[in-house]
């Protein structure tokens, strides 16, 4: 035993109360692995919202849609990368796209992340940017045309036709789309759901909660999006816009919050074995994280954010603000979310009898930074594909759809 | 053929070649350029092996430091910790027992390295020799007096608490707290010295308790049962803790 393991043991067994099993001291689904379904769940919630303009015709919200579209797309590049890296040995992670393996459930995201990718996101966008493309291929200066003709795989045709058929491509994929968003987030439910020994995670309510979830947060991540981007490009923010997205946000927090409400009712009343732990461990490892910010800060306070500003008409400017506000705490609490499920299934040990204690890192392949650099990263590649594929058209030219 | 062609739109006919070429640089590389060894259907690829064992060794067992210390070797196999390798304690030493004048593994003398395995832990075994850190002789390192190749108790424990302290914890808030361990265990001395080799007895019939509980039993101050009724043919402990006794008055 190296001293600095020793002095890592020591400082954990201080930690931990009653009786564990000798295994569960180290606590193996870290950080990242928290990163990895909140990262997953707002590109599945940011197509959602997508989808709503595209399916159901929402029209007020037509100014998010593109925006909408890079942000899963950018989100979606990242969601791999927290488990690649957390397998340990990140160098040898392409062995698995080499080797996939059919029956193995966790292999499943493969699958399930290819097709979304690539059969759904890289389509609709393309189908979506079509027509422009063609165009910058024409009027930008070399090599940028290239590069769009590239992109547009060198098609040229703008005629009323191909543009309506564009328009009826991307419909028919967001119809596609919104089963496969579902699919992708309530995979990653599915695996916590599917463990039966694990009570905490051990639920069929938890790819749903997932889910929407999921929806709070993409919807959430867009609206705020939205605000930054529109005002630091200088532009009027669309308040008609802004209003039907909180709206949207408003009715998928109350369906979320009365999943969670639900799931944890069922606990209670089935009053498993494993409920006097639960109880314990919710009380006192997971106050802060579970009472205080998933459920005080992340739901309830930005549920009577939202409800008092649908029922009181405040002027723009309050409105931003209070809309700007109940996003970013939805963020937070949909974070802790997926912590306390991640980190909060692992604090109790199967024996029911005792309590662990996670101890993050700060650097390392799984510590604090990597963790802070993965959520940044999608932001910078959104930044590359709002330049590459900017929503608003270029040089001012007025939006194309 | 033609006519087909110019039915489908063009957007598809450029996609479709798109996910063709990239189908096929799939099945190309899947065919031709993952090499064998990767498509082996066992759990484990040998090449995996192979590239384990080409990793480097840092741990030598125990048997080979006994060349070259072999009073240290023989003194720990004869002791309580025989059981433990040499680099439990003293870390990797391959590279020790490759070149011992350049590399020496380090020896844990701090105080806080043996609590790793002994201090009090409900979850150990139990007469696993448990002490608290803390009470337990303080602030001198525990070398000065066990020796880690050897650890003889200096003296044999009076207590039975030393080693079954799990146990003594749990009497000592029940309502046998008044009770010796002796009273119910016939423990010869021997055991507190060579607990595996000398047993101490287990009570085996109800008449034990009785002794106590019965109704006409005598002892004073004790709540009584009728041994001939109460909890019919089986032993009293399949209901009752013998160390922590409760029963649930309604
Ligand atoms: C080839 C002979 C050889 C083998 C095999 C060997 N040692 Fe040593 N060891 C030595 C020598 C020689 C020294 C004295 C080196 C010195 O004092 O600089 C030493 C010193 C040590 C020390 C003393 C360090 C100190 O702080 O005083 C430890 C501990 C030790 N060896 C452990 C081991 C262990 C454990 C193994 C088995 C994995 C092992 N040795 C195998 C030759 C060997
Ligand atoms: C329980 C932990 C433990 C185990 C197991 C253990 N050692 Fe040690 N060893 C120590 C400690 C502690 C010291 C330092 C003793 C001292 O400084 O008085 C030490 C010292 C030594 C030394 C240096 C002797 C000296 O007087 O400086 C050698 C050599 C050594 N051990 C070899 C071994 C070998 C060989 C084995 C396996 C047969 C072994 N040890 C197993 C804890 C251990
Ligand atoms: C890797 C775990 C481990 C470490 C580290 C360790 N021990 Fe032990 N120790 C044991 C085991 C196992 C036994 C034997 C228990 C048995 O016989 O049931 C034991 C037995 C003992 C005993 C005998 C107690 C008795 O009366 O039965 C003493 C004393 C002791 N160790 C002291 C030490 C000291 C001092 C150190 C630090 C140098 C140390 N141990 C480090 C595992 C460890
Ligand atoms: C001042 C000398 C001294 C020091 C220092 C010391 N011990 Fe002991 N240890 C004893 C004596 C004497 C006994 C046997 C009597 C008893 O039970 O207290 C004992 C017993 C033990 C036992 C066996 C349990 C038992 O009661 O049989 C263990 C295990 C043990 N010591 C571990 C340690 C460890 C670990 C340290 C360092 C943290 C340590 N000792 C430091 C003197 C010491
Ligand atoms: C030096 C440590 C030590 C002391 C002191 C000690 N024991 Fe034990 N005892 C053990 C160990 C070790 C075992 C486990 C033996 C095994 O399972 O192989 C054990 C086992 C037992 C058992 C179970 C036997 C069985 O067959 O399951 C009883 C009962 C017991 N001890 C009673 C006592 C009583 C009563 C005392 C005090 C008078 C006492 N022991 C003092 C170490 C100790
Ligand atoms: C009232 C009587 C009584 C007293 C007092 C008592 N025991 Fe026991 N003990 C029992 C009985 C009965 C069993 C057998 C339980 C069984 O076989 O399931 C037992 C089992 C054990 C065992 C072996 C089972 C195990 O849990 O590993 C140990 C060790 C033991 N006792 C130690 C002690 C020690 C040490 C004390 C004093 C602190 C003590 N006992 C006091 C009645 C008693
Ligand atoms: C030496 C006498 C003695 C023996 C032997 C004895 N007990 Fe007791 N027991 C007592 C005394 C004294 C009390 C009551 C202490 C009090 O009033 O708090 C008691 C209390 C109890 C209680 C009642 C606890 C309550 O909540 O009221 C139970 C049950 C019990 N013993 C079970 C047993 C069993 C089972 C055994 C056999 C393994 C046993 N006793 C052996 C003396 C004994
Ligand atoms: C089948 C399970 C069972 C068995 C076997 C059993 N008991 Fe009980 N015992 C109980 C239950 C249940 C109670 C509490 C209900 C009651 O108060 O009648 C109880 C109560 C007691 C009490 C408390 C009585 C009082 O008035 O406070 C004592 C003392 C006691 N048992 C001793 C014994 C002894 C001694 C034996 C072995 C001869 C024994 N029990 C065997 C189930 C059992």
């Amino acid at each position: 035993m190296s001293i600095e393991l020793v002095d890592k043991l020591t400082e954990l067994l201080k930690q931990v109360t009653g009786f564990i099993y000798p295994n569960e001291i180290q606590i193996h689904w870290t950080l990242l692995i928290v990163v990895y379904p909140y990262i997953t769940g707002l590109v599945a919630g940011a197509f959602i919202l997508a989808s709503l303009v595209k399916v159901f015709n929402v029209k007020e919200v037509q100014p998010t849609y593109r925006l909408a579209m890079l942000t899963a797309l950018a989100f979606l590049i990242v969601a791999p990368l927290p488990l690649l890296l957390h397998l340990g040995h990140p160098e040898r992670s392409y062995e698995i796209f080499l080797t996939p393996n059919l029956s193995s459930a966790m292999a499943m995201f493969g699958f399930v992340y290819a097709w979304y990718l690539m059969l759904v996101l890289l389509l609709e966008i393309w189908f979506e940017y079509r027509k422009d493309m063609v165009l910058w291929g024409k009027t930008e200066k070399f090599p940028m045309n290239w590069f769009y003709k590239i992109l547009s795989l060198f098609s040229t045709d703008i005629s009323e036709k191909a543009v309506a058929f564009d328009k009826k491509a991307v419909k028919a994929i967001t119809i596609v789309g919104i089963p496969s968003a579902f699919i992708l987030h309530g995979y990653v439910g599915f695996i916590f759901g599917s463990v039966k020994a694990n009570p905490w995670w051990s639920s069929v309510l938890i790819p749903i909660v997932f889910l929407f979830s999921a929806i709070v947060s993409g919807i959430a991540i867009v609206l705020l999006l939205y605000m930054i981007i529109t005002t630091s490009r200088g532009k009027q923010i669309d308040m008609k816009c802004l209003d039907r997205v909180a709206s949207f946000l408003l009715y998928a927090v109350i369906v979320d919050f009365s999943l969670e409400v639900l799931d944890f009712i069922h606990r209670l009343y089935e009053s498993e074995e494993s409920i006097t732990i639960i109880t314990t461990m919710v009380l006192n490892k997971l106050s802060i994280s579970l009472i205080v910010m998933q459920i005080l800060l992340g739901m309830l306070l930005p549920l009577g954010i939202l409800i008092i500003v649908k029922i009181f008409r405040f002027n723009q400017e309050l409105r931003k603000l209070l809309y700007f506000v109940s996003a970013i705490m939805i963020q937070i609490g949909i974070f802790s979310t997926r912590w306390n499920v991640v980190i909060g299934g692992q604090m109790f040990s199967k024996s029911f009898r005792g309590l662990l204690t996670y101890k993050m890192e700060i650097f390392g392949l799984e510590g604090l930074l990597m963790a802070v650099f993965l959520l940044i990263l999608p932001f910078l590649i959104l930044t590359v594909l709002l330049k590459v594929l900017p929503p608003w058209g270029k040089n001012n030219e007025t939006n194309t759809t | 053929m033609k006519i087909f062609f110019t039915k489908v739109p063009d957007p598809i006919i450029r996609l479709v070649i798109v996910f063709g070429v990239f189908f096929g640089v799939i099945l190309f590389v899947r065919g031709f350029v993952i090499p064998k060894e990767l498509k082996e259907k066992g759990i484990h690829r040998t090449s995996a092996i192979e590239r384990e064992l080409a990793s480097e060794i840092h741990y030598a067992g125990s048997g080979i430091c006994a060349e070259c210390h072999d009073e240290e070797y023989d003194l720990k196999n004869e002791g309580y910790h025989q059981k433990l390798s040499c680099e439990v304690c003293h870390g990797p030493a391959m590279e020790h027992t490759e070149e011992p004048d350049d590399f020496t593994p380090p020896a844990p003398r701090q105080r806080k390295f043996c609590p790793e395995c002994h201090t009090y832990n409900p979850s150990r075994p139990t007469g696993f020799p448990q002490i608290n850190p803390v009470a337990h002789n303080p602030l001198r390192p525990c070398i000065d007096c066990h020796n880690p190749h050897d650890p003889k108790p200096l003296t044999v424990p009076r207590e039975c608490s030393a080693c079954h302290a799990q146990i003594a914890i749990t009497k000592a808030g029940s309502h046998h707290v008044m009770l010796e361990c002796t009273v119910c265990h016939d423990t010869p001395d021997e055991h507190k010295s060579t607990p595996r080799l000398i047993r101490a007895g287990k009570p085996v019939k109800r008449d034990l308790c009785a002794s106590c509980h019965d109704k006409d039993s005598g002892v004073k101050e004790v709540p009584k049962i009728d041994v001939y009724t109460h909890g019919e043919k089986y032993v009293c402990w399949q209901c009752h803790s013998p160390h922590m006794p409760e029963v649930n008055h309604e």
